[in-house]
């Protein structure tokens, strides 16, 4: 039986190649579009996941607010972790890990290679991370000073093997050069891990400030013996506050924690979840950008859309074609075959198209694998559809979606009457044709609300890119001179600067883009800091030349200047600071910073304020910032002149090479530092444009798919009105009328659905774009357009037949 | 007895009106018979043959099927009931276009849940029976009108059926392939099939054992058994 049922199947699709094609290949778009998303989704949940104790594993987060500057910080105080294991027997061990001290440069041979992926750690890593050790022991292997752990990769790339790594020294070029002796090595740590580091250095050679509980810099984790146990935390960081940080607070700030509280500020720690981290967590002193949930939910709601849209299609057509399977069905019916045996009948053939259509999808997603890993960042293989739970889900999806998608017309055709269509009556009830225009109109509508969501994505992006930008990131190349050695990097920047082609030449440790070094510090409005007059700052080390290569704007007051001798202890507000000071013009007002070793606060004077620009992502206001005068010579940037970047950058390569023999040479640009910020939301953009166009491109064939029916059903009709006199265009009008009615209605659906969705997403934006009339009436022409076009294909070769021909084949 | 009409009535309204299809039909039929049914068009032939192979309705009387009360059958009933004991021979042939020759005759017994083998025997027997051996591949549209026909009468007697019901089953064909399926039929008759065909012509009404005259949804003269 099922043989038969796959024959007529089979030959059915021959029969009609523009049909099947149209249904196979809309449906293998929905379905490569889908395989896709999952992929990439399933990747993104993965992060983390390797990890044996990966339930019980929890970072320690903080959360600060000083004045009214709020902190969310991945990272906690050095003491933390070992007072959490001491105090509650909950905790099994915790491990610290340390990469505030960015990249380092690694001798190979006579070259010096830069390392990225670095942090420093205690050796407990091993009892709480599943780090498989392949030489070496893990045990105390970071306990001594000048030790290292390293991957196999990293093992192979310094050492040729692993095994002949352990024993050996890394030499690196930390200030004066220090030598680590490799303890271990472990097995790399998989790409969907937020602590993918290749090298693991001892904690002991972090140079730190130990004990404060004050100072938040360390990602902590720890290793409870239960995971339900988590929810006791809450409480027992209130007691590690009550017992450690409310003495800081006394000793100097002058104030116990209830007051502290009191005036709106706060202290609070909490556990994170190791597997929630790189969806759910984007904080401060993050190791590297995470991924984001919404994106998540939007990429898998993006391509269920696709894939539904694609089985509307295949519904819309199958039923549309059913007058030319009615008479079959008519016969079967009369041979004996009961309506259950039909619908089974219907059901097979379209699991069968949605299995081709699932294997050509397969091809789909192999040619556009390279260019989705390009947009979404990740490597993404297609052998990762193959592996056994995927396989399941494979070999089940072409069921779920031929019932899917098959249901409708299979019940559809299987409830026809046989004598009515063995008698050639074609017309069948009228509620058919409106189920159908009910399918077209949420194809247009998911379309259009895609189309929108594109829109208003890419407008923001230029949005930000272009608004409140206070500085001009256009024409800067910032160069890496931390291989520089100290004493020669002021002679560096000199010779960059005398070069013709370089207008304006500054160190520029501190960038108004992300990866850029950060230093927040609190500052009080009088000498003695109480809870109210205390402020978190942004405080940036730049040099004389800083803002003008930069090109920030003074609003008040004077650049620092080497004419006033004072200018060690001056400072440069932004507009936000001086708004939480409280005053239109701060020039001249003092500002007092007192760290825990000191006896007496300095005391800063204002003697500029600059406007407002942002340096972290849009998505937040603009914090307060200040500038002074500072060390802060590990990077330079250096202002060229238009046209001249390719000549300028081989200059100053040379230059480097000349002062830093075996050093590579690093540099970016800082418009396209700047753009790295927004390259989430980039890639929203691309996923969204794409889907939209995917969309678009299926509903088009669907609608396509039915105008060829409708032209079929109607050449009669044609063929007596031309004779009556109908001229072409009143039977494009006629052809058209419905469809385009039926946009229309997709139109009014979609417009305040989209406008709806894009305006929740737009709230996570600290400045926004407003969702512009246009971004409607361009969807809706486009929209229109399309289909019009579409329509207009198929109409005018129906318009122009000679009716001759179809009058007389009645 | 094979079937029985008593009082059959069917009607459809049009315009709040009852428009009789068929009106106060009496019926009996032997085991054997050859019956022809012959009236103008739209007198109701075709209606009475639906209502006898259970593919159509009635409104009112009853239908008995070797005595079981058809009109009181659910549809799964009749619809196990049709395929059991009915076959169907059209004016249009209706063949299954995608399927070949040989796949055609073997549907119904696909729909009756024969086995692999014995489909395989009883479709040859058929095919070298009515001799189209040789175009047992072939599909409808590489066929004449008298070959599809004649695929037409094996797909409807491979289910061996008590009644055959052939509605004008050569109007679509020349005089040449209207003999060679009557005297097919007659063949058939002879060896126990039971027959009812609608016909418009005498010559091919003659070939039954008795002819009926329908107008108007009702016989024009009383039905003799």
């Amino acid at each position: 039986m099922i043989r038969n049922y796959l024959k007529i199947a089979w030959r059915n699709l021959g029969k009609n190649r523009v049909f099947s094609f149209i249904n196979i290949f809309g449906l293998a778009l929905g379905l490569a579009s889908f395989l896709l998303i999952s992929l990439y989704v399933t990747d993104e949940l993965s992060y983390d996941r390797y990890n044996e104790f990966a339930d019980r594993i929890y970072r320690v987060d903080s959360d600060i607010r000083m004045g009214g500057t709020d902190l969310s910080l991945s990272v906690t105080s050095d003491p933390m972790g070992e007072t959490l294991k001491k105090e509650f027997p909950q905790v099994e061990e915790y491990v610290r890990i340390y990469a505030s001290s960015g990249s380092k440069l690694i001798r190979h041979g006579a070259e010096f290679l830069q390392e990225d992926r670095v942090a420093h750690a205690d050796s407990t890593l091993f009892k709480i991370f599943t780090l498989p050790v392949v030489a070496g022991r893990a045990e105390h292997a970071l306990d001594a000073p000048n030790t290292v752990v390293i991957s196999e990769s990293a093992a192979r790339r310094y050492f040729g093997d692993p095994q002949a790594a352990v024993g050996q020294d890394l030499e690196t070029q930390d200030g004066d050069g220090t030598r680590y002796r490799v303890t271990a090595v472990f097995k790399d740590i998989p790409e969907q891990s937020h602590t993918d580091f290749d090298f693991f250095f001892s904690m002991d050679n972090v140079q730190y400030n130990w004990g404060n509980f004050a100072s938040h810099n360390f990602n902590t984790y720890v290793l409870l013996r239960d995971p339900a146990d988590a929810a006791g935390f809450p409480d027992k960081f209130e007691v590690i506050i009550e017992k450690y940080l409310s003495p800081l607070l006394r000793q100097f700030m002058n104030t116990d924690l209830e007051s502290f509280r009191k005036s709106g500020n706060k202290i609070e720690y909490s556990l994170m979840p190791l597997t929630d981290i790189h969806l759910h967590s984007n904080r401060v002193s993050e190791f590297r950008p995470g991924g984001d949930i919404q994106n998540v939910y939007i990429f898998s709601l993006a391509a269920l859309f696709v894939l539904v849209i694609a089985c509307v299609n295949f519904m819309n057509l199958s039923t549309a074609r059913s007058s030319g399977r009615a008479r079959e069905v008519g016969i079967r019916k009369t041979l004996g075959s009961e309506k259950s045996a039909l619908v089974g009948q219907f059901l097979i053939e379209s699991i069968l198209l949605a299995a081709l259509a699932l294997a050509l999808a397969f091809g789909l997603c192999a040619l556009a694998l390279p260019w989705f890993n390009d947009i979404s960042g990740k490597s993404l293989h297609l052998a990762d559809l193959l592996r056994p739970g995927y396989l399941l889900f494979l070999l089940l999806l072409p069921f779920v979606v031929g019932t899917l998608a098959g249901l409708y017309p299979a019940f559809f055709l299987a409830a026809f009457n046989p004598i009515r269509v063995l008698k050639g009556h074609k017309k069948t009830g009228g509620a058919e044709p409106r189920f159908r225009s009910a399918l077209v109109v949420f194809q247009f509508a998911a379309s259009m609300i895609l189309i929108i969501g594109t829109l208003v994505i890419y407008n923001q992006l230029e949005y930000i890119r272009h608004a409140k930008l206070g500085f001009n990131k256009e024409q800067v190349v910032v160069v890496d001179t931390g291989g520089i050695a100290e004493a020669n990097r002021e002679a560096f920047k000199n010779e960059v600067a005398a070069l013709s082609s370089v207008s304006r030449a500054s160190f520029a440790g501190y960038l108004p883009v992300a990866n850029s070094s950060r230093n927040s510090t609190s500052f009080s409005t009088d000498p003695v800091s109480t809870e109210t007059n205390v402020f978190n700052m942004q405080i940036w080390g730049t040099d004389y030349d800083y803002i003008p290569t930069l090109g920030m704007e003074l609003l008040e007051g004077r650049n620092f200047s080497p004419e006033y001798g004072s200018d060690s202890l001056a400072i440069i507000i932004n507009e936000k600071a001086a708004a939480l000071m409280g005053v239109d013009n701060p020039v001249g007002k003092k500002l007092y910073s007192k760290s825990p070793d000191m006896e007496e606060p300095e005391v800063y004077t204002i003697i500029g304020m600059i406007r407002d620009f942002n340096f972290e992502s849009l998505r937040e206001n603009v914090g307060p910032l200040g500038l002074r005068l500072g060390r802060n010579n590990w990077e330079a940037a250096f202002r060229v002149l238009p046209g001249k970047i390719e000549q300028t950058l081989d200059d100053i390569e040379a230059r480097y090479h000349e002062l830093a023999p075996g050093m590579p040479f690093q540099y970016t640009f800082l418009d396209e530092s700047f753009d790295q910020m927004y390259r989430q939301e980039q890639r929203m953009g691309q996923v969204a444009l794409s889907f939209a166009a995917l969309a678009i491109l299926i509903a088009c064939l669907g609608l396509f798919g039915l105008v060829t029916y409708v032209a079929e059903q109607r050449t009669k009709e044609i063929g007596i009105r031309k004779v009556l006199g109908a001229s072409l265009g009143n039977i494009l009008a006629l052809l058209s009328r419905d469809f385009l009615k039926l946009v229309l209605i997709a139109f009014v659906i979609g417009s305040p659905l989209a406008w709806w969705a894009m305006h929740l997403w737009l709230q996570d934006f600290a400045y926004r774009a407003p969702i512009g009339i246009w971004v409607f009436a361009v969807t809706g022409g486009a929209a229109l357009g399309i289909a019009l076009l579409t329509v207009a294909f198929k109409a005018f070769r129906a318009a122009l037949a000679n009716p001759v021909n179809s009058l007389r084949t009645e | 007895m094979l079937l029985e009409l008593n009082n059959i009535f069917k009607w459809v309204t049009q315009g709040g009106n009852r428009v009789f299809l068929l009106k106060h039909l009496d019926l009996a039929v032997e085991q054997g018979d050859f019956l022809s049914v012959m009236g103008p068009s739209g007198s109701g032939k075709s209606t009475l043959l639906h209502v006898l192979g259970m593919l159509d309705d009635f409104n009112e009387g009853e239908y008995y099927f070797q005595g079981e009360p058809v009109h009181g059958f659910r549809d799964k009933q009749r619809a196990r009931f049709q395929k059991e004991h009915i076959g169907f021979v059209f004016q249009a042939y209706h063949l299954i276009d995608e399927l070949t020759v040989y796949e055609n005759i073997e549907t119904p017994l696909l729909y009756q849940k024969v086995s692999s083998s014995e489909r395989k025997a009883l479709v040859a027997d058929m095919l070298d029976r009515f001799g189209i051996v040789g175009k047992k591949d072939l599909f409808p549209a590489q066929l004449s009108g008298g070959q599809q026909q004649l695929v037409g009468v094996a797909r409807a007697l491979i289910g061996k059926p008590r009644l055959l019901l052939a509605d004008e089953p050569t109007g679509n064909l020349n005089s040449r392939q209207s003999r060679e399926i009557m005297e097919l039929f007659q063949e058939l008759n002879a060896e126990g099939t039971t027959i009812i065909q609608a016909t418009h012509s005498e010559t091919n009404a003659a070939y039954g054992s008795r002819t009926l005259h329908l107008l108007d949804g009702s016989w024009t003269s009383t039905p003799e058994p």
